[in-house]
């Protein structure tokens, strides 16, 4: 699919290419050659994706949401200041005032969001930038450990097992090396290099590897072709920086809130604006009267508070290994319906180990957990004893010297996976193996390879009255049998007649069945008649026999499920979120760990498992009773969009194999084409457009590459499914929560809205004024609303369906109905009962103070009288006021915290 | 993240509103059934009807609760205000220009005047009583008809040359103008511990120029035997006392401020916030 128009380089024969790129093979390029390089195509790093401009951030925050409303009522503040001051009134700089704290208040939630939302950004960058890579260059006839970013086109370098390719290189020597291209192209073995032109294709080519993907084995040395963005991977990752970031679920409730409060502000503003104009107020005082409705009705404290709550979850979530690099990814992982998984290392533990053992014509199991110290499997056998033997001998793989104190897992082994698998099990079992090899001196060996397809080896035996050397070998099963006449059971050898190799065929189905990889160990004591101990052995002419062995037993080998994950499927099953695994490894090793997880469920069959129980050929099968289904790679390719969609909806469980990247994204848009919020898990490069595609990527943090990281949304710290399960939780609960904290910001805007409204309309004294609003709205509510992001989860949280984001709104016409309609008018009374006691209380009755309005506030009044007949000056009257507006500020927030503590919170009304 | 809203266009949108006004499949209006809305609307009627009920008594239980004679906190009420007639307000106080030879700029003011001499008719005071004494008249019974106490007479004709009866007039013409200084009423206030606070009227910021001032009644003091006021209930009849001041030496085409204080114990005038308690500030220009 990489059809980029790269060199031909992998053509060039070496001379050609040390002229074309100016270097030479022995000396390297000289250092100020390279400089001049460096100068020209600057350091060999991807650019990282092109970043808005802080200032374009923080301004996007100054006018989104509420602040363009608040904008406004500080502009028309300003406004009537202005005319205010032009006709020399006394109270202008009220006026003044206001719009200059609405600003402030504006431009503080402005900068408070900014600031959370860069130090988000920041814990990302600083994650990215992990330890600088070093490369071994030759440089002016020197070897030179140099960064990585600091090779330029026609550098030599040396590259050995475990490192990362630095650049994009064209091999030039190569002893075994193989490279893991799975972060590029997304096969999982390993690819061996060579300096041969094997393909017109640079990208099929073994001669040249490609910048960040591993050497595995072996070493190298190639010239740089290629650095920073111009390598393949660099064309990729631009390739995926092309795909657009959409808006989060969360920003689209957030958006479709402001919507609604701000519909609700203007419309009763304007309202209210055409009634007092129409009631002869001056338009002067209309206006005055459209901001303080603005101001009530728009919760000022909101969002700084959601994005509060968002950070605070963040938090929480980093600490359980998810960290998220959106703030609103927080709740996108809540509404998630589907994941996507990936199988290697998020769903496994990423390590082959030995999971079933064959022998005596018993199937034993071994335990595969992470942590194993003991095997529990019978050892008395003598058959056992022969087998471990052949195990610890016929294997190459060693510890990596030092680690003594580590437990047996953790230990760092030089050698393949399986041989790798062998030894860990062999030392679990028997104890120190390196001692055991000691004392079983090594005197040839045949090692694996391709066409005899067994690894053999011979050795001294540790019994010094036993001078026979013991023949041990191990490899495809079927080979291995091929090579044998007898067979050991329980220590005795029996011919292999055609029972016994019927019971091994049946053994070695059911384990291939499992999707393991089966291994076949035998041996032979060679008789000391023929095998003196001065007798050479030579493996080229294979002077010693290779027929007739005695055939001990079968090791079967997994990449294991971690331990955590079948619950973390079944958290997810009773979650309502549908698992699907999409790996590119086999259907069947696929089905089977699927299996061992619950992502295909013990009871549910796929179409073919009803053709083999019924007896009945596939096509007939009736594709409805099939609740699960295994679908190939290859399949997928000839499949209509249609029929994806087809078995998308018709099957529960369901397991895509062999797939590649491509497909990979196919799938995220067939689940999405389905309404669903799509997670996708992934480590690789090739995974990128999958991640971004998704509604919420998910790149691994061990494994993964930084291509996969920079396209994901969240980063799972501990490659661990499990994590997942902990984020879907968090998600949702602060979703429940953010529900709650806009029911109780949206409760007080009517006890807010209300004062303006009678003000307008019975012409009572002003009971509230615009600031003592915003003192509620910034002041007294900020840290109760925040307080509701920790409420604790209900305990059916995991229990829900995810839900739908067409209906399940995060502010519902219920929600904003209770709040508004029921509690906000409670809350209204009860605010109203306060000021009518208040001035009752100083002399004016409730029947005084209807229809007062212009004689109040006429500053030529200052014999103002009373229910009592006592008579107020102006400024008496205006302090009696503030008392009013203190009253109702302190009725407002009682009842908000009595809302807030109050038992009859009633978790229904939310949903 | 990929793409969660689909953009409709207009007229879909239109569509999806009318569906949601009236859905003909589901019989849904705006959402809900017809008989679904019923039982919103009783849910919702109810609900306010019990809301204004509890309103309803908790305003009945306040007003059963107060003390119907006199306020139950004065805090807010520590000094009295003071008020100048006539009362003509500009943009920053009480601004009194008139022209002497032009009758017309003047006789809205001698008519404010007048009109507020009105209450203070003998007719209009013949249900209070005369008093002598010069102490507070401290009343503890109801003394007065229908469960009243009594209040003290003040009649215009006390202001003598400023009461509109010698001089209908009240001297603007002349130039020198009567303006009446009244103090505000506040329940049970006792101004001047014992003696009869006066009013004092000075020029603004130069105290040392002599403003030849004559008050009406002499020394332009209240006097104790209307203090205290009992409330609107106990003294129905009850009239605030006035002062009169008479401007004799304004100077004529120069705007003048003038303040008139009211001094006695209990009075402060010092508010920097109200420029109308316990004294009145106002500019007064006169011309030719």
């Amino acid at each position: 699919f990489l059809s980029f128009g790269i060199q031909d380089d992998h053509r060039l024969s070496t001379s050609q290419l040390e002229e074309k790129y100016g270097t030479s093979i022995d000396k390297g390029l000289s250092s100020t050659r390279a400089a001049e390089i460096l100068a020209r195509d600057g350091p060999n790093a991807l650019t990282p994706p092109k970043a808005t401009p802080e200032i374009v951030k923080f301004l996007k925050q100054m006018v989104g949401g509420f602040s363009i409303l608040l904008w406004i009522g500080a502009v028309f503040s300003w406004i009537s200041f202005g005319i205010q001051l032009a006709q020399g009134a006394e109270s202008a700089f009220d006026n003044l005032y206001l719009g200059v704290v609405l600003a402030v208040v504006v431009i503080l939630t402005g900068i408070f969001a900014y600031y959370q939302e860069a130090k988000s950004t920041n814990i990302m960058a600083s994650f990215s930038k992990m330890i600088p890579q070093q490369a071994l260059v030759i440089r002016d006839a020197e070897k030179k450990e140099m960064p990585a970013d600091q090779l330029v086109v026609g550098d030599i370098v040396e590259i050995k097992g475990g490192d990362r390719i630095p650049a994009d290189i064209r091999l030039i020597a190569a002893q075994g090396c193989k490279v893991d291209n799975s972060s590029l192209t997304g096969e999982s073995e390993p690819q061996s290099r060579s300096c041969d032109f094997t393909h017109e294709n640079p990208l099929e080519t073994r001669n040249i590897a490609f910048y960040s993907t591993t050497c595995v084995e072996g070493t190298a040395t190639g010239i740089v072709i290629n650095t920073g963005d111009r390598t393949i991977i660099g064309r990729i990752a631009s390739l995926a920086s092309g795909v657009g970031n959409e808006k989060t679920p969360i920003a689209i409730e957030i958006e479709h809130f402001v919507y609604l409060v701000a519909g609700v502000a203007i419309s009763i503003g304007v309202l209210f604006f055409i009634i007092s104009v129409s009631m002869r107020y001056k338009i002067l005082d209309s206006i005055i009267f459209l901001i303080g409705i603005i101001v009530a009705n728009v919760p000022e404290g909101l969002l700084a508070t959601v994005t509060v709550s968002l950070s605070l979850t963040a938090k929480r979530m980093a600490k359980k290994n998810c960290l998220v690099k959106n703030l609103e990814a927080v709740e996108t992982l809540g509404s998630t319906s589907i994941i996507c998984s990936d199988k290697t290392g998020t769903l496994t533990q990423n390590r082959m180990t030995v999971a079933h053992l064959w022998f005596d014509n018993q199937i034993y199991s071994a335990d595969t957990s992470e942590d194993q110290t003991t095997q529990p499997f019978d050892q008395s056998s003598p058959s056992w004893t022969a087998l471990s033997k052949i195990v610890t001998l016929c294997n190459r793989a060693e510890f990596r010297p030092g680690q003594e104190n580590l437990p047996i897992m953790k230990r760092v082994v030089v050698g393949d996976a399986s041989e790798t698998a062998l030894l860990k099990f062999a030392e679990v079992v028997l104890g120190d193996v390196m001692n055991i090899r000691a004392r079983n001196k090594k005197v040839a060996e045949i090692p694996f390879n391709s066409t005899n397809k067994f690894q053999l080896s011979i050795h001294e035996t540790d019994d010094p009255n036993d001078k026979r050397f013991l023949l041990v070998m191990k490899g495809a099963p079927e080979r291995i049998l091929e090579r044998c006449s007898t067979i050991m059971i329980n220590g005795k050898e029996e011919p292999l007649d055609s029972e016994k190799a019927e019971a091994f065929q049946t053994a070695y189905m059911e384990l291939g069945g499992l999707g393991e990889r089966v291994l076949g160990f035998c041996h032979l004591y060679l008789p000391e008649n023929d095998f003196p101990d001065t007798y050479t052995f030579d493996t080229d002419s294979m002077n010693f026999p290779t027929s007739n062995l005695c055939f001990v037993g079968l090791l079967s080998m997994i990449d294991p499920p971690r331990s955590t994950v079948p619950d973390a499927v079944s958290k997810c099953r009773s979650a309502g979120i549908k698992v699907i695994m999409v790996t590119g490894d086999h259907p069947i090793t696929a089905k089977a760990i699927a299996k061992s997880v619950g992502i295909i469920s013990a009871t549910s069959e796929t179409v073919e498992d009803i053709a083999k129980r019924l007896n009945i050929p596939v096509e007939q099968v009736n594709r409805q009773e099939a609740t699960a289904a295994v679908v190939n790679g290859m399949e997928l390719k000839d499949m209509s969009l249609q029929e994806l969609d087809e078995i998308l909806c018709n099957h529960s469980e369901i397991v895509f194999a062999r797939t590649s990247p491509q497909q990979k994204l196919i799938i995220v848009e067939g689940c999405q084409r389905q309404g669903a919020v799509v997670a996708v898990t992934g480590d690789g490069v090739n995974d990128s457009p999958a991640l971004k595609k998704a509604d919420i990527g998910i790149a691994m943090g061990i494994a993964g590459s930084d291509a996969a990281k920079n396209a994901a949304d969240m980063v799972l710290l501990d490659d661990n499914f499990a994590s997942i399960v902990t984020g879907v939780e968090e998600g949702r609960l602060i979703f429940d929560n953010l529900k709650k904290t806009i029911a109780y910001t949206l409760t007080k805007n009517i006890a807010e809205l209300c004062p303006f409204l009678i003000y307008i309309i019975a012409s009572i004294p002003m009971p509230i004024g615009t600031i003592t609003i915003l003192f509620i709205d910034l002041g007294t509510d900020i840290i109760p609303s925040v307080a509701l992001a920790y409420e604790k989860a209900e305990s059916d949280i995991m229990n829900r369906r995810p839900r739908n984001k067409k209906k399940d709104r995060l502010v519902n016409e219920q929600l904003a109905i209770y709040s508004y309609l029921q509690i906000g008018i409670m809350q209204s009374v009860g605010a109203f009962v306060t000021y009518f006691t208040v001035y009752a209380e100083q002399g004016f009755l409730p029947s005084t103070l209807l229809g007062v309005r212009v004689d109040w506030e006429n500053n030529a009044i200052n014999d103002f009288e009373d229910s009592y007949g006592q008579q107020w000056t102006k400024y008496q009257r205006t302090y009696l006021q503030w008392t009013g507006y203190t009253a109702f500020f302190v009725s407002i927030t009682i009842q908000q915290v009595l809302y807030l503590t109050g038992s009859w919170w009633d978790k229904n009304m939310y949903y | 993240m990929a793409t969660l809203n689909e953009k409709k266009t207009c007229s879909e949108r239109m569509e999806n509103f009318r569906r949601f006004v009236w859905n003909p499949e589901t019989k849904l209006f705006m959402g809900r059934t017809l008989i679904n809305w019923v039982w919103i609307s009783l849910y919702y009627l109810a609900f306010y009807v019990v809301m204004s009920g509890i309103f309803a008594l908790s305003i009945y239980s306040l007003m059963r609760t107060v003390n119907p004679y006199e306020p139950d906190y004065q805090d807010q009420l520590k000094s009295p205000g003071v008020t100048l007639r006539p009362d003509v307000y500009g943009h920053r106080g009480l601004q009194i220009y008139y022209n002497a030879s032009d009758n017309k700029t003047w006789e809205g003011l001698v008519t404010m005047l007048q009109t507020f001499l009105t209450e203070y008719s003998p007719a209009a005071q013949h249900l209070n009583i005369n008093c002598t004494s010069n102490t507070y008249f401290i009343q503890n019974t109801f003394d007065g008809p229908n469960n009243t106490k009594l209040s003290c007479k003040f009649t215009s004709d006390m202001l003598q040359n400023c009461s509109g009866i010698i001089d209908p007039t009240f001297g603007f013409p002349e130039g020198k103008p009567c303006f009446i200084v009244k103090m505000n009423r506040i329940i049970k206030f006792y101004p001047g511990n014992g003696t009869a606070p006066r009013v004092d009227c000075t020029y603004v910021g130069d105290e040392s120029r002599p403003l030849e001032v004559e008050y009406y009644p002499v020394n332009g003091t209240f006097n104790l035997h209307y203090f205290p006021y009992y409330g609107k209930k106990a003294q129905p009849t009850y009239s605030n006392p006035l002062v009169a001041v008479k401007f004799l030496n304004i100077t004529k085409n120069v705007e003048v401020k003038i303040v008139c204080k009211i001094i006695g114990a209990g009075i402060t005038f010092d508010n920097i916030h109200d420029p109308y308690e316990g004294k009145v500030e106002f500019k007064l220009k006169i011309e030719d």
